[in-house]
């Protein structure tokens, strides 16, 4: 998936501020199940539940059954996109440092 | 891991005349931009034409002629932080410049969520909630 596209659907699942808050739950555990979460929030279960769909579907959180239980962790971000990034930005920046230089010798 | 791309270059100039180049929206669209606007001092908005594309974002700081720090990105697109840095070389200036995606560690921690997020959905965002991530 193209990174801008990521980041426009993350952005997307971090508007509403109880997937954040959410978010903040499950970094501050390290993981969590959508009881424990529903327990420290204002809303239902089923809405925690719902919330979490949206943070997978976004790719932030990723979900691990045991037993009778499904828990939730963040995502770190995947490197693949990572690696990219950093290539095209720090190609970028060569590009226009040199074109400064350019700049610099004619002033 | 921490995610930013970086590159650096001495160019024959001193660090007083690098600034200029760096902050004069008129020479910025000698080398960097098609067209720049920008109000040079912390929180000050700004706001690029990179390549066809609009790009809004701020200032974080700014410490002529050594240390300029900004944050840009696509509208409604992450924005990434670029800090870039002066060092007097002799006659020339060493320029390092590294970009870095400071909102993207959120994802792989999961931390500081609500406070900069607080204010609203908006990316971009505004110098007070930068302390809680950087």
């Amino acid at each position: 998936m193209p990174a801008a596209a990521r980041a426009d659907e993350v952005f997307t699942a971090l508007s509403d501020p109880t997937r954040r808050a959410v978010l903040e739950l499950i970094g501050g555990r390290g993981e969590a199940t959508a009881s424990q979460l529903a327990r420290e929030l204002p809303v239902s279960r089923q809405a925690v539940r719902k919330h979490l769909s949206s943070l997978a579907a976004a790719g932030l959180v990723t979900d691990r059954r045991e037993g009778r239980e499904v828990r939730y962790r963040i995502t770190p971000a995947p490197m693949s996109e990572a690696m990219t990034w950093m290539a095209t930005v720090g190609g970028g920046w060569d590009a226009r440092l040199a074109a400064l230089r350019r700049h610099l010798s004619r002033a | 891991m921490s995610e930013e791309a970086s590159s650096e270059l001495t160019v024959p100039a001193s660090p007083e005349e690098t600034w200029e180049a760096l902050t004069d929206p008129e020479q910025l669209t000698e080398w960097l931009v098609e067209d720049a606007e920008l109000d040079l001092r912390p929180g000050g908005d700004l706001a690029f034409r990179v390549d066809g594309e609009e790009r809004g974002g701020f200032i974080e700081e700014v410490e002529a002629p050594r240390r300029l720090v900004f944050w840009w990105g696509p509208d409604g697109d992450e924005p990434t932080r670029v800090e870039i840095e002066l060092e007097p070389d002799g006659d020339d200036t060493r320029v390092r410049v590294v970009e870095s995606r400071p909102l993207r560690v959120l994802d792989a921690r999961g931390v500081e969520v609500e406070s900069w997020l607080s204010g609203g959905s908006s990316p971009h965002m505004r110098a007070p909630e930068l302390s809680a991530i950087c």
